[in-house]
C-alpha cells in the first residue's frame, strides 16, 4: 500500500491487486467502517432483552453459553447484525453497479423488478418443490432475477429511451409478478404462508446463523468478483462508445457482470427478502459523502448500505414490541424521499447541463 | 368510425349484463341464470338459493359495477386531460393516498365507518395533489411525454402504502380487518359504505358527463379549447375533483383496486373514440363489466382458495402497463426522443 500523488494534484492509495483509490475516499470509507461498527456495537444494546454495552461486549469477548443474555446477544442480534452489514452491502453494491452499466442513476434491483422475480422463482420452489435444501435456493432465486433481467432486455430491446421509461417497465413487471406471488401464497399451508409473508416484507426478523451461514459464500464469492470485473467501471460511467474506445469488450463483460450483480441480490433476496430502493438509495448518499468514481464509488456504496441496514434493523428491533414493522418498510420510507431527492438533483444537473 | 360507435356501445352493454348475471351465477355453488333472474325479480325469502344471490353476491356484483364506472370513467378522464396513455387514478396517487387516509382516520383517529369516508376524499385529494407537486419538483422544465407524472405517483403509491401498512402494524387485532381491504378487495361486508356513499361517486359521473363536451375539446388542445370558449382551467379542475371524490369513495368501500382505470379506456377508444359523450358511458359500462369478471375470476379461477379482486387486477393491470409503455415510449419512433 503506497501513497502517491496523482496528476491533479490530489493524494491517491494504490493497494495491492492495482486498486487505486484518493486518499480522501479512503479516509471516508475507514469512517463509514466505524460508523457501522460503533452501529452494530449499539445494536447489540437494543431489543426486547435490555443489555448494556459493557456486559453486550463481556458476552461477546466469552464466547456463548446458556444464559437469557447469552441467547439474545449471540443467537438473536449478533447474525442478524452480520446478516444486515452482508445483505446491506450486496444490495447496495447490486445498485451501484446497475446504475453504471445502464447509465440511469435511478437503476435499483428492487425497482426493476429483479427482486421480485427472484422472490417469484423462490415461491414457486416453495410449493411445487418443497423438499429442495436450503443452499440451492439462491440459485433458484438467481435463475428467476435473470430471467426478469431478461424480460426487461426484451421488452426494452435496443431502444434507449433511457431511465424512466425502463423504471416503469420494470415497476410493471413487478406488479404483475407480485400478483403471481400472491397466487402462489395461497398454496402454502397457513403457517408457511404466514411465515413468508415476513419475509417477503424484507425483514431480518428470521436470520440466523444458518441462513448466515447460506448466504456468505455467495457474498465471499460475488463482492471480490464484482469488484474485480468493476476495474473498468470509470470507462463504464464514460458511455458505452467511449468504453469501447477505450478497449473494453463491452459484449463480453457488460453480460458477465449483470449476471454477478444479480447473484448477488438473489442470494440476499433468498436471504432476507426484498430491500426496494436501498440500490438507489445507498449510492446516492455515498455520492453525497464522498464523489467518487469507479470501485471506490463501489465500496462507499456498500458501506453506505450495510450502515443503513444495521440502523434500519437496530430501529424495527428497537420498536418491535410495539411495532413489528419489517426492515424493508422502514427502508421504503427512508428511501422514497431520497429517490425523489434523487430525481430532482438529477433534473437540475440537467438543466445545468443544457 | 361513426357508423361502427352504436354497435359498440350496444356491444360493451351485451358483454356488461352477462358479465353481472356470470358474476351472479357462479360461486360456492353454481346456480343457472334463470334462477339469478328469479332472485331479482321474485325474490323469495324461504329458498336459499335466493337468499345468496341476494344478501351475497349482489351486494358484491353492485360494489363492482360502482367501482367499474367509476375508476374506468376517472381513467378516460385523466388520461384525456393530461393527453398520457399511462395516466389513471390508481396510479396518480389518488387511491393510495385515499387509503392512506382512510387507515389513518381509521386506526389513529378512531373515525367510525362514515367518517372514513369524508377521510378518503381528502385523502384521494392529498394523493394527487402531492403527485402534482412531486412532478414539479422533480422536472423543472416542461417534460413532453409526461414519465416524471407517472413515475411520481408510482413511487408515491408506494410510499403511501409503507406508510399505511406501518400504521396498521401498530394495531394486529384491527389489521386483519384492514388487511384484504387495503390490498384491494370486493366484499360484502362493505356494503354498507356503497349504501351511504354511492351518491357521492353518481354525482361525479353526472359532473364529468355535463361536463363531456369541453373536456372532449380540451383533450384536442388546451388552446383551441379556450378558443373555442371553453373556460380551460375551471374544466380542468372541477372535472379533476369530480374524479378524484368518485374514487375516492370506492377505495372507501373496496380499498386500492387500481388499473381498471387504466386498461379501459385504451379499450374503449378505438371502438367508440375519444368524444366523451359515448366515451364516459362506455367507459362506465366497459370498467363495471371487467370488475365484474375480475372479481368472478378471482372468486372461482383458484378454487377452493378465494383470492383479492385487487390481486386479480394486479396481475391484468401490470401486464397492460407494461404494453402501453412499449407502445407509447419504447415504439421506433419514440427512440431515444427523451430521457
Amino acid at each position: 500500500m503506497t501513497v502517491t500523488r496523482a496528476l491533479d494534484g490530489r493524494l491517491i492509495v494504490r493497494f495491492a491487486g492495482g486498486l487505486t483509490i484518493r486518499l480522501a475516499d479512503v479516509v471516508a470509507l475507514s469512517g463509514l467502517s466505524l460508523a457501522i461498527l460503533l452501529a452494530a456495537a449499539a445494536s447489540l444494546t437494543v431489543g426486547s432483552t435490555p443489555v448494556g454495552m459493557a456486559d453486550a461486549i463481556a458476552v461477546l469477548w466469552h464466547g456463548p453459553d446458556a444464559s437469557d443474555l447469552s441467547f439474545a446477544v449471540w443467537d438473536v442480534r449478533l447474525p442478524r447484525i452480520l446478516m444486515g452489514i452482508l445483505v446491506g452491502a450486496s444490495v447496495a453494491l447490486t445498485g451501484a453497479m446497475l446504475q453504471s452499466l445502464a447509465q440511469n442513476p435511478l437503476a435499483d434491483p428492487g425497482l426493476l423488478g429483479l427482486s421480485q422475480g427472484s422472490m417469484t422463482a423462490l415461491l414457486v420452489i416453495f410449493v411445487f418443490l418443497p423438499g429442495l435444501p436450503q443452499g440451492w435456493l439462491p440459485l433458484a432465486a438467481l435463475a428467476g432475477g435473470l430471467a426478469v433481467g431478461v424480460l426487461l432486455v426484451i421488452l426494452v430491446g435496443r431502444a434507449n429511451a433511457g431511465g424512466m421509461a425502463i423504471l416503469l417497465m420494470g415497476i410493471a413487471v413487478e406488479t404483475s409478478l407480485s400478483s403471481v406471488t400472491s397466487i402462489l401464497l395461497l398454496y402454502t399451508p397457513p403457517e408457511v404462508s404466514l411465515a413468508l409473508a415476513d419475509w417477503m416484507a424484507g425483514s431480518m426478523f428470521r436470520a440466523s446463523w444458518q441462513s448466515l451461514a447460506t448466504f456468505t459464500p455467495w457474498f465471499a464469492l460475488g463482492v471480490p468478483a464484482i469488484l474485480f470485473l468493476g476495474r473498468a467501471l470509470r470507462s463504464y460511467d464514460l458511455g458505452d462508445q467511449m468504453a469501447m474506445s477505450l478497449g473494453e469488450n463491452l459484449s463480453f463483460s457488460k453480460p458477465v457482470i449483470l449476471v454477478t450483480a444479480v447473484l448477488l441480490t438473489s442470494a440476499a433476496v433468498s436471504a432476507v427478502g426484498p430491500l426496494a430502493f436501498l440500490g438507489v438509495m445507498a449510492p446516492h448518499l455515498a455520492n453525497f459523502i464522498s464523489p467518487a468514481s469507479g470501485r471506490a464509488r463501489l465500496l462507499l456504496s456498500a458501506a453506505v448500505g450495510a450502515l443503513l441496514v444495521v440502523c434500519a434493523d437496530m430501529l424495527t428491533r428497537g420498536l418491535a414490541g410495539e411495532l413489528p414493522l419489517p426492515t424493508g418498510l422502514a427502508i421504503v420510507m427512508l428511501g422514497v424521499p431520497m429517490f425523489i431527492t434523487t430525481l430532482r438533483l438529477r433534473s437540475a444537473r440537467r438543466m445545468r447541463g443544457q | 368510425m361513426n357508423g361502427r360507435r352504436y354497435p359498440a356501445m350496444a356491444g360493451i352493454l351485451a358483454i356488461a349484463i352477462i358479465a353481472f348475471i356470470a358474476n351472479l351465477s357462479f360461486g360456492a355453488s353454481a346456480m343457472s341464470p334463470r334462477s339469478v333472474v328469479t332472485a331479482l325479480f321474485a325474490f323469495d325469502p324461504d329458498n336459499y338459493d335466493h337468499f345468496v344471490v341476494f344478501y351475497q353476491r349482489l351486494p358484491r356484483a353492485l360494489i363492482a359495477v360502482f367501482l367499474g364506472a367509476v375508476m374506468a370513467c376517472g381513467g378516460a378522464v385523466l388520461q384525456g386531460l393530461t393527453r398520457n396513455p399511462l395516466a389513471s387514478p390508481g396510479i396518480l396517487g389518488v387511491s393510495s393516498g385515499a387509503m392512506l387516509f382512510v387507515v389513518i382516520a381509521a386506526f389513529l383517529l378512531d373515525v367510525p365507518s362514515q367518517g372514513q369516508g369524508l377521510a378518503a376524499i381528502l385523502g384521494g385529494f392529498f394523493g394527487f395533489l402531492s403527485c402534482l407537486l412531486v412532478t414539479r419538483l422533480i422536472v423543472s422544465s416542461k417534460e413532453p411525454h409526461g414519465l416524471a407524472f407517472i413515475l411520481s405517483g408510482a413511487v408515491l403509491s408506494m410510499l403511501h402504502g409503507a406508510i399505511a401498512n406501518t400504521i396498521m402494524l401498530s394495531s394486529p387485532s384491527r389489521r386483519s380487518d384492514f388487511l384484504s381491504w387495503a390490498t384491494g378487495n370486493i366484499n360484502h361486508v362493505y356494503v354498507d359504505r356503497l349504501r351511504d356513499f354511492w351518491w357521492l361517486g353518481a354525482l361525479g359521473l353526472v359532473m364529468l358527463l355535463a361536463m363531456a363536451r369541453p373536456l372532449t375539446l380540451i383533450t384536442l388542445g388546451r388552446d383551441k379549447a379556450a378558443s373555442a370558449g371553453v373556460d380551460v382551467t375551471r374544466i380542468t379542475w372541477l372535472s379533476i375533483g369530480a374524479v378524484v371524490v368518485s374514487v375516492s369513495v370506492a377505495v372507501a368501500i373496496c380499498g386500492p383496486i387500481g388499473f381498471v382505470g387504466l386498461v379501459t379506456p385504451h379499450i374503449v377508444r378505438p371502438l367508440v373514440g375519444a368524444s366523451f359523450r359515448l366515451a364516459l358511458p362506455a367507459n362506465a359500462v366497459l370498467g363495471a363489466a371487467i370488475c365484474l369478471l375480475a372479481d368472478l375470476a378471482a372468486r372461482s379461477a383458484f378454487a377452493p382458495h378465494v383470492l383479492n379482486t385487487g390481486i386479480m387486477m394486479d396481475l391484468l393491470g401490470g401486464i397492460v402497463f407494461a404494453l402501453i409503455v412499449k407502445r407509447y415510449y419504447l415504439s421506433a419512433s419514440e427512440r431515444g426522443a427523451w430521457r
